[in-house]
């Protein structure tokens, strides 16, 4: 009898064992022991991120500034944290404070109604952070979230390579076809390239898209306004693009190679040109010998519909705070001033294009970055990333279908019908 | 123990934490991707009953391009039985003859499946290098420049490529099923046979090979099964491009799901691949039991 009673206990010790050891951590015991208000927020600024440095001095400034709260970070890999973040939106476990991406991937979490509109609190800040930056973050004319940078799509080229063949940096179309001609000739590769991880082809597709058709005309066709994109400015730039890969303006093998296998012909002095994202400005300064030689412009213009000063980018790194959190003056507040220091600090290590006004020293930030965020200060226009600013489902398509387009499997005409079909679902 | 043998009560207690987690990891989530399947839903918000729609999206969307990843699976899965599961029977055979060294050749040949396979991944993308990979490098040397390719991009090529080092990965693996199974089979029969006159080969071929059936039917299970649920270095060579040449249900499914947030349509993918295994595993073991008779 006594070794079934024993029996039935240690079964049962098992079973409340696995049971409780995966219960869930919500956000609503906030007050620790000694008063303090504890506020958790996740981000993706890893420990290898350049933006690490900037969350934790930033932290620490908000800890000095309100001792009364304690700010607790935690960072997680980012292609990962896109599976966790949707998750703990789907079982109600968003921490107080957290790091999203603005535009269509934070739409559905808008709309599930877990995130606090932060109209309230921006009235403080507006002074500091333009409107302008926030339009990812604004839902159906509603605040959602801060930001801290801007990053744009940008062309990098190798100054020195440039002067060895007499040339100066492409301000249109045509010019960068007369570019490329030159140095097919030399045998030098023009425009680094990355098919593999698709987004770089997209960087360089959505700028030359931007720049034929404007930025109206193009948010409007991709977030379905009334806009087809079966048209002739769209169908022009799937034409440029085809024009660069048949001529051989992008690294051989491109389809194979990742993005950091491109970059590093671009930084090793291998091909001459790169577009992409602003954070390469910060990546050359590290990577590259001669960091000297090498030099930013913004994307030719390809069409009157598009001025140089339009920018393919925008403010996409987004706090939004919990619309559960137990104390939610203090999480939104937090959420600014973050965002506000986080701006400085990265700006100043070079890792990011500031969102929030400079009232600081910023002699010591790479020429690059700086260059980059006096280009961007004079911007007319930001039209974010197409498989950020799209739903997630039609910018799968579109980055399947410029893999197509590139392998020569559609052809211009084709991907522009292509694209018009998914975004007229 | 016989007591608590008949007592019901400690059977189904002693069952539960085992019976509990199966429950809980396996069999549940399967009937939950199988209602998944039927919603189209973004994993977040709330789905709409949609009924068999993902299922005859599967099978009719020239875009999505299911069938096309389920003909890559099951070429994998071809020649994983009629390509690599012959070299790890020889491998087997060869090193259960008793030959010097025996020891050291079996870990050797089963060491790529104990290397994580993200390494075995970036191993295989610097060999299929277009610039300073092994492989143009030597085609270059030996004057066949026009062989060379890039390798991983090509969309003629890149299936191929991916299979080499799945197919290369696993040969361990089976060998050391078939070793094992070889190394139970009763010496004196092969000597009986010797005495008889018999060949290695004969002996193989006749006494051996019939002797380990049940092995060679698992192993065929295994190589076919991990055919269709192949993932792992796909992912990390060419993640199914380029223009989803490469693509199979898995990467397609997990695509679907994480990059285009469609919750619905990567279930039905994922209850395709279950129900293909069991079809599969059932089928094969239905066929060797004819042969069997």
């Amino acid at each position: 009898m006594k070794k079934k009673l024993l029996s039935v206990l240690l079964g049962l010790v098992m079973t409340t064992g696995m049971l409780t050891g995966c219960g869930g951590s919500g956000s609503q015991d906030s007050k620790a022991e000694d008063g303090k208000t504890v506020l958790k927020m996740w981000t993706i600024a890893t420990e290898s991120d350049s933006f690490h440095n900037a969350y934790v001095k930033a932290i620490e400034d908000y800890e000095t500034a309100h001792p009364d709260v304690k700010i607790e970070m935690e960072s997680f890999e980012n292609q990962s944290y896109k599976t966790k973040l949707k998750s703990a939106v789907a079982a109600n476990e968003l921490p107080d404070i957290f790091y999203t991406w603005g535009g269509g991937f934070s739409k559905s979490f808008v709309e599930s109604g877990k995130v606090l509109a932060l109209d309230d609190y921006y009235g403080d800040y507006k002074a500091e952070l333009p409107q302008q930056a926030l339009n990812n973050a604004t839902y159906d004319g509603k605040l959602y979230g801060t930001t801290y940078t801007t990053p744009v799509s940008m062309m990098f080229y190798n100054k020195a390579m440039f002067e060895e063949q007499g040339l100066k940096a492409p301000e249109t179309w045509d010019e960068l076809k007369a570019v490329c001609q030159k140095f097919i000739d030399a045998g030098i590769t023009p425009i680094g390239m990355s098919v593999k991880d698709t987004w770089v082809l997209a960087m360089t597709h959505d700028a030359l898209t931007l720049k034929s058709a404007g930025a109206e005309k193009t948010a409007a066709a991709l977030t379905k306004d009334g806009q087809s994109y079966n048209d002739a400015d769209f169908l022009a730039s799937a034409e440029k693009l085809q024009e660069l890969i048949d001529m051989g303006a992008f690294t051989d093998g491109a389809t194979g190679l990742s993005n950091d296998e491109a970059a590093a012909t671009f930084t090793g002095g291998k091909s001459a040109m790169f577009i992409t994202g602003s954070w390469l400005g910060g990546q050359i300064f590290n990577d590259a010998e001669n960091a000297e030689n090498y030099d930013v412009v913004p994307v030719p213009v390809c069409s009157d519909n598009a001025k140089a000063t339009d920018f393919m980018g925008g403010a996409i790194d987004t706090l939004m705070v919990n619309a559960d959190t137990a104390d939610q003056d203090a999480a939104a507040t937090a959420a600014f001033e973050i965002a506000r220091s986080v701006s400085k600090y990265a700006y100043l290590d070079g890792a990011g294009i500031a969102a929030w006004a400079k009232d600081y020293d910023d002699s010591g930030v790479n020429v690059l970055t700086k260059k980059i965020a006096d280009y961007t200060a004079d911007a007319t226009s930001f039209t974010i990333w197409f498989d950020t600013l799209m739903d997630s489902e039609d910018a799968g398509e579109y980055l399947a279908l410029l893999q197509e387009l590139y392998s020569g499997n559609i052809d211009p005409q084709g991907f522009a019908e292509g694209m018009d079909a998914q975004l007229s679902k | 123990m016989d007591r608590v043998r008949r007592n019901k009560g400690a059977i189904v207690l002693f069952m539960l934490p085992a019976t509990l987690l199966f429950l809980t990891i396996i069999i549940i989530p399967i009937f939950m991707s199988g209602y998944y399947s039927l919603l189209d839903w973004d994993g977040i918000t709330k789905g709409t009953f949609v009924g068999l729609q993902n299922y005859i999206e599967l099978f009719t969307s020239k875009s999505a391009g299911f069938t096309k990843t389920l003909g890559n699976a099951i070429l994998l899965a071809v020649l994983s039985v009629f390509i690599q599961l012959p070299i790890s029977l020889v491998l087997a055979l060869v090193l259960a003859k008793g030959i010097k060294r025996e020891r050291f050749f079996v870990s050797a040949f089963f060491v790529p499946v104990l290397i994580s396979t993200v390494v075995i991944g970036q191993l295989w993308t610097k060999i299929y290098n277009p610039e300073y990979g092994i492989i143009n490098v030597v085609l270059q040397n030996l004057g066949l420049e026009s062989w060379c390719r890039t390798w991983l991009g090509d969309q003629n090529t890149a299936l191929f490529a991916v299979f080499v080092p799945i197919l290369w990965q696993y040969v361990g693996y089976h060998m050391l099923l078939l070793y094992a199974g070889i190394k139970s089979v009763d010496p004196v029969l092969r000597e009986a046979a010797k005495i008889d006159g018999a060949t290695e080969w004969e002996t193989s071929w006749h006494v051996v090979i019939p002797m380990i059936k049940p092995v060679i039917r698992m192993c065929v299970i295994f190589a076919v099964v991990g055919s269709l649920k192949a993932f792992d270095l796909i992912y990390v060579l060419t993640n199914g491009g380029p223009a989803h040449a490469s693509e199979v249900p898995s990467t397609l499914m997990v695509n679907m799901i994480f990059g285009r947030g469609r919750y619905g349509f990567g279930s039905a993918i994922a209850i395709m691949i279950i129900f293909l295994c069991f079809f599969f595993a059932i089928m094969i073991k239905k066929f060797f039991k004819v042969e069997e008779e």
